[in-house]
């Protein structure tokens, strides 16, 4: 299963959340926050979420996304009217017409301000963020408009399809899931022999790593070539914590040779990416027969929680596996 | 000061005739301690390399992958492991020598929190990210808060101890406060400072090291040279004014030997606890209180101690590792409580 990364945006939010949260009851006592919740369409549907079966507008026009879900939003075509920060280490990787949508939204920085959100008159607000924090914010989202949550297990294309039946853009989130489907198995089909005989192993390095450490990374990106395309990755054991928590020291990188391919992280032009370079500097990867013989590929991952990202993924992994010497 | 301290003479001649010879024997010893971790740290790793690989990798080098992980990444932390134990154990002894306190270390001359915030500093508001980089920053940050604490913590008559252990607290303690308030808001900070802080000798190559070496020479000697007039002074200030010591001088030349074994240490590793608190009071049980044998056994003992723990750190959490920082609190905590709860006291 994919599930979507959190991005490490919980705590700052809940503290600004629960600051605000006092202000906002206040708030919404004065007035009759039925009103609010009724919604400014004419129409409406019920939608189920991870809060219950919502009754949302069918053609939301202001949109507001917290947590997890302005990316997916934008990717499908919705135009947020506020969104939660975003590193831009983030932004950066966003096609430039998505970042422009999400540089139109009013920024509700990582620390959420509910009157900000109010001030913006939503008729939808969508939100992932942990259950407990959820929890303590539900009421006070829910007298500003229908509030629509999912929590940071739902995967990822159940993430899409739900966003997409709130916010009215189930036409995109079809083209794009055939564009993915379609996708998925002109690779299966290309690299059949790849998928049957070849043992890879995909490696990390997060921007909180201790230096001197790497990780062999089963969470992210690679989820999809594991589970979708069927390449042969190391994966935890059932029920165990994924690969990706153990931090691995450098000299762990000669262990790497019993591997036949290698999947790194890299930027859009195929570089690694500077928090992994260190690895890629050091004489033992140098030396590594995988390595040598040209089966160290950089793959580009934008993320992996819209389908918009992931099949830029696809694309970038397409290039990788085709430089494969066997596959020349 | 204690009824230790007192009782036996200090400066040149002290303990029996024999005790020279027993401690020049115990030194002995601890130095075919510290050769034989020396040799383990080369050996043990999370990977299994044979002996025979690092013997290559260190005296007939070529280009198999094992020997690049043995020249890489074992050699280097032992020598930084070695560099740092002894600046930090020397450190330790001088500072206590020093303040008289049995209980201070770097930490209690805002050393740690002026490096800590410098580092802070570097990383969250002029982006810097490699180690190399913050070593400078945390060199120039200890110096500067040792200079500060030395300035606040003098008065017409000179350096007051005590002034400057409250100097080097209050310091300490604003800048750890300014710190915080910038990890907070600065995730890059955080990231770095989260990893810095836990205190390791990992990733830390040669080409950062061999800039600090002269510093380190510089304060050893120094170190040495100030022994025999802080052996006086633990009488108090006036028997060592009688005794011919130069007090302003002698605190100066201390402080400034502390600051560059300390700093350099803590810039290079990051903070190391109890390493320069623990291994000057074993060194005191051992050798008695003076400070010349309490030096050298501290120069020793504390590679030995950190250099295990880093050992330690390498194997209980196989294939992963726990920064050496991390395990001399665990190892040294019980072992300095265990070494109190023995007949003998500590104090200077």
């Amino acid at each position: 299963m994919t599930t979507t990364p959190l991005r490490g945006r919980g705590a700052a939010l809940t503290a600004a959340i629960l600051s605000s949260a006092l202000v906002l009851t206040a708030c919404g006592s004065d007035g009759d926050s039925g009103d609010n919740a009724a919604g400014r369409s004419d129409e409406t549907h019920t939608v189920k979420a991870g809060n219950g079966d919502i009754k949302v507008p069918a053609a939301p026009q202001r949109v507001v996304t917290i947590g997890n879900t302005d990316l997916p939003f934008i990717d499908m075509g919705g135009k947020p009217v506020g969104v939660t920060g975003v590193d831009e280490s983030e932004l950066s990787l966003l096609p430039e017409g998505q970042r422009a949508t999400f540089e139109k939204a009013t920024e509700l920085g990582d620390e959420v301000d509910l009157e900000k959100v109010a001030s913006l008159k939503p008729d939808l607000i969508m939100v992932q963020i942990p259950d407990a924090e959820f929890q303590k914010i539900e009421d006070q989202l829910g007298a500003i408009a229908p509030t629509v949550f999912w929590g940071l297990d739902t995967e990822w294309k159940a993430l899409a399809e739900a966003i997409a039946e709130a916010g009215n853009l189930e036409d995109a989130l079809d083209r794009q899931k055939a564009d993915y489907e379609g996708r998925v198995a002109e690779m299966k089909q290309t690299y059949s022999d790849v998928i049957e005989n070849t043992r890879f192993v995909n490696l990390d390095r997060y921007a909180n790593s201790d230096p001197g450490t790497f990780v062999i990374a089963d969470i992210g990106c690679v989820e999809i070539a594991q589970d979708d395309i069927g390449l042969n990755f190391p994966k935890a054991a059932a029920g165990a914590d994924p690969l990706a928590y153990t931090s691995l020291p450098f000299e762990q990188i000669a262990e790497l040779s019993e591997y036949d391919v290698i999947t790194y992280p890299a930027d859009a032009e195929g570089q690694p990416t500077e928090v992994f370079a260190p690895v890629v500097q050091t004489n033992t990867w140098k030396e590594l027969s995988t390595v040598q013989s040209g089966n160290a590929l950089g793959v580009f991952c934008p993320g992996n929680n819209s389908y918009g990202s992931v099949l830029r993924y696809l694309d970038s992994l397409d290039t990788a596996l085709a430089t494969l010497p066997a596959e020349q | 000061m204690t009824d230790l301290a007192l009782r036996r003479p200090v400066g040149s001649g002290t303990g029996t005739v024999s005790g020279p010879r027993r401690r020049l024997i115990g030194l002995v010893v601890a130095l075919a301690v510290l050769l034989g971790l020396l040799v383990a740290s080369m050996m043990i790793g999370s990977t299994a390399i044979a002996p025979t690989v690092v013997w290559d990798a260190l005296f007939h080098p070529s280009n198999d992958i094992d020997q690049f992980a043995i020249r890489d990444f074992r050699l280097p932390r032992t020598i930084v492991g070695l560099v740092v134990g002894t600046a930090l154990g020397v450190s330790g002894a001088l500072i206590q020598a020093l303040t008289r306190n049995p209980l201070a270390d770097a930490g209690i001359l805002g050393l740690n929190a002026g490096a800590s915030f410098a580092v802070t500093v570097a990383v969250g508001l002029l982006g810097v990210r490699d180690i190399q980089g913050y070593m400078w920053f945390a060199f120039a940050g200890a110096l500067i808060v040792t200079l500060m604490v030395l300035v606040l913590g003098s008065n017409r008559r000179g350096q007051s101890p005590v002034m400057m252990v409250l100097a080097g607290l209050c310091v300490g303690s604003v800048l750890s406060g300014a710190g915080s308030a910038l990890e907070l808001t600065n995730p890059d900070a955080f990231d770095a400072m989260r990893s810095w802080n836990a205190g390791s000798i990992v990733s830390r190559p040669l080409d950062m090291l061999w800039p600090t070496l002269p510093f380190f020479a510089i304060a050893l000697l120094l170190a040495f040279a100030v022994s025999g007039p802080l052996n006086a002074m633990a009488l108090g200030d006036e028997l060592a004014v009688a005794q011919g010591v130069r007090l302003v001088r002698t605190r100066i030349l201390a402080i400034i030997a502390l600051t560059l074994l300390a700093g350099g240490a803590t810039a290079i590793a990051g903070p190391i606890s109890f390493v320069g608190l623990m291994v000057p009071h074993v060194a005191r049980w051992i050798v008695g209180p003076d400070q010349r044998w309490i030096f050298a056994y501290s120069a020793l003992l504390a590679p030995i101690l950190l250099l295990a723990s880093d050992i330690l750190g390498r194997v209980v959490m196989r294939p992963g590792e726990i920064p050496v920082g991390i395990v001399t609190s665990f190892v040294g905590a019980p072992v300095l409580i265990a070494l109190v709860r023995q007949k003998k006291a500590s104090g200077l």
